[in-house]
């Protein structure tokens, strides 16, 4: 296992050396950034929900509730109270788990799971959106765009998507450790139990419903704390952050990167993500819509092939040999 | 000490509906004994071993286990307690490795630093060195058995439940299966209830037997009083021409 973990180590940084180099390939065009940035933001969120949907194997389709809500409080605090993101996305995150909590302490007291636990998160997306609608306070119909203070470092607001792409890369490799660290450790065997047979899990000692809150709380703050970055980065706030189909998208990234692997979920949205922006930036002008087929063919064929997510393809290389080994001693 | 009490129900009942699965029972389990609980299909088995771990509430009656009243309890503050169990039907962790398997169990009392012993101890125990990388979803099923009651022991219980765990087992499978739960009784002091059909095991096993049929306790006592005892033979075999030979003569 120490082995396994630190070629683990070894692939992350070779990630990350590459990742710090693409702004000065493609530097020159900020458009392009914003676009690889997309894509690693889409990365973090599935890195995050594979803690509650890949290990604990919770179905959770909210995503996007607690990219919202980190999005409201950082901008909310930053318009009305002129506090600088920096503190605000700390904040921001500390409300999405406040609320994590409101919601996941009933849903596992109640013992909410499977298609009904998918349902309720769901839902909460969508009131989540009619709620922020019709608050005219802090939301509204109408974008409220950030302050603007030009290569604003105090304020987060750089002027270029340059350093928002660092940010959002720390964020990732801070995603990526988390996971780790729970993979590794009491809580990540007690959520991977518990995710297989709640019943059996019990009996052998798990507190089901205090492991799937924590790993809640892990989801929902390092999502908060992007959704204020995400607000920076496009410059204001909308309730059309509160997005049901693109958390569904974060689940679906996260299902065909790998469940439970630590870097299933952010192939996948390396390979997704990028070919659909790739594809919808290329082809867009001429044939619309046909990018979405071929995001879907891509989809279908990972389903067929590797159904135990695009991660599996590289495990199932490294484990050839020993896949031999399994079969001569089940015959003997 | 031998004669020390550790599990204890009194009128324990559980209905569903109209049907009473559980009725009154009252049972006594010594410290190290080996336990077992017998009775036709329906009898109540698997409920009243629900309603000890935890995962059914009673409605009546109470559960008292080494002086505690646990009748409320959850499962997993029951198992922090010293107290696990199987399944009948295997509820195993088929995406894990056998070795991660009982890691979970033995996260139940072990640290960080400690837990990697226990699991090697527990691998050693059962003879589960040589498939500790397997997946439990390759796993044929005397081996998911074994890797049930090992992650169950890896818990370091002091009262374990054991739910069919000879069920479709061969011959051969069950003695040494049988071996195992004796050495582990013996060795580890772990007092043992079973649940069980094939009467070869319990008959080998347990030093005491309850029988239930219907949701009561009809009898107890050793091996040899079962196997003779009019009121178990009946409710095994029904009442019928077998056990009324003297009216036909």
């Amino acid at each position: 296992m120490k082995r396994k973990r630190s070629h683990n180590l070894n692939n992350l940084l070779l990630f990350l050396v590459i990742a710090l180099f693409v702004p000065l390939i493609f530097g020159s065009n900020q458009y392009n950034i914003l676009l690889i940035t997309t894509v690693l933001i889409y990365g973090v969120m599935a890195t995050s929900w594979n803690i509650i949907g890949g290990l604990a194997g919770q179905l959770d389709l909210a995503s996007f509730a607690y990219l919202g809500l980190g999005a409201f409080t950082s901008s909310t605090l930053f318009i009305r109270f002129n506090l600088t993101p920096w503190i605000g996305m700390i904040l921001g995150g500390l409300v999405a788990v406040a609320f994590a909590l409101f919601i996941g302490f009933p849903l596992f007291r109640f013992r909410i799971r499977g298609v009904w636990y998918a349902l309720t998160t769901t839902a909460l997306v969508e009131v989540l959106k009619v709620v922020f609608n019709m608050w005219e306070e802090v939301g509204g119909p109408v974008e409220r765009y950030l302050p603007y203070f030009s290569g604003s470092i105090k304020y987060m607001r750089f002027g270029s998507y340059i350093p928002y792409y660092y940010l959002i890369l720390g964020m990732l490799v801070i995603a990526l450790l988390v996971n780790s660290r729970i993979a590794h450790s009491k809580l990540g065997f007690y959520l991977k139990a518990l995710g297989e047979d709640e019943t059996a899990a019990e009996v052998l000692g798990v507190n089901a419903r205090a492991c799937k809150l924590r790993a809640l709380v892990y989801y929902a703050f390092l999502i908060g704390v992007t959704g204020a970055i995400y607000s920076n980065i496009y410059g204001y706030v909308h309730p059309s952050f509160f997005n049901g189909p693109e958390s569904i998208k974060v689940a679906i990234l996260g299902i065909v990167g790998g469940r439970g692997i630590t870097y299933g979920p952010l192939l996948a949205a390396l390979l997704l993500v990028g070919a659909q922006e790739f594809l919808r930036a290329s082809l867009g002008g001429e044939v619309s819509g046909l990018y979405l087929v071929i995001y879907s063919v891509i989809l279908i064929l990972v389903v067929l092939f590797k159904p135990r997510g695009i991660a599996t393809f590289f495990q199932d290389r490294n484990k050839k040999p020993a896949k031999q080994e399994v079969k001569k001693k089940n015959v003997v | 000490m031998l004669s020390e009490q550790i599990l204890k129900t009194s009128k324990l009942t559980k209905r569903f509906g109209n049907l009473i699965a559980v009725n009154q029972v009252d049972i006594e389990i010594k410290k190290e004994e080996i336990i077992g609980l017998i009775g036709p299909n329906g009898a109540g088995k698997t409920t009243f071993f629900n309603l000890i771990t935890g995962l059914e509430a009673p409605d009546e009656g109470q559960v008292i286990f080494k002086g505690t009243n646990i009748t409320a309890m959850s499962p997993h503050t029951i198992c922090k307690l010293g107290m696990s169990r199987t399944f009948q039907v295997a509820k195993s962790f088929t995406e894990m490795s056998v070795e991660d398997a009982i890691r979970v169990g033995a996260y139940n009392r072990r640290g960080e630093e400690e837990v990697q012993n226990k699991v090697d101890w527990v691998l050693k125990f059962f003879e589960l060195e040589d498939i500790r990388d397997f997946k439990c979803s390759d796993l044929g099923l005397s081996s998911l058995r074994k890797v049930e009651v090992a992650r169950a022991a890896a818990t370091e219980p002091e009262l374990l439940l054991l739910d069919e765990v000879g069920a479709g087992l061969t011959a051969t499978e069950l003695l040494k299966l049988m071996s195992e739960l004796k050495r582990l009784n013996q060795e580890t002091k772990i007092t043992l209830c079973i649940v069980e059909h094939v009467m070869q095991m319990v008959m080998g096993l347990c030093e005491r037997i309850f029988v239930l049929d219907a949701g009561e306790l009809i009898a107890k006592g050793i091996p040899s009083e079962i196997s003779n005892n009019q009121r178990v033979i009946e409710a095994y075999l029904g009442r019928g021409r077998y056990s009324e030979p003297s009216s036909t003569g």
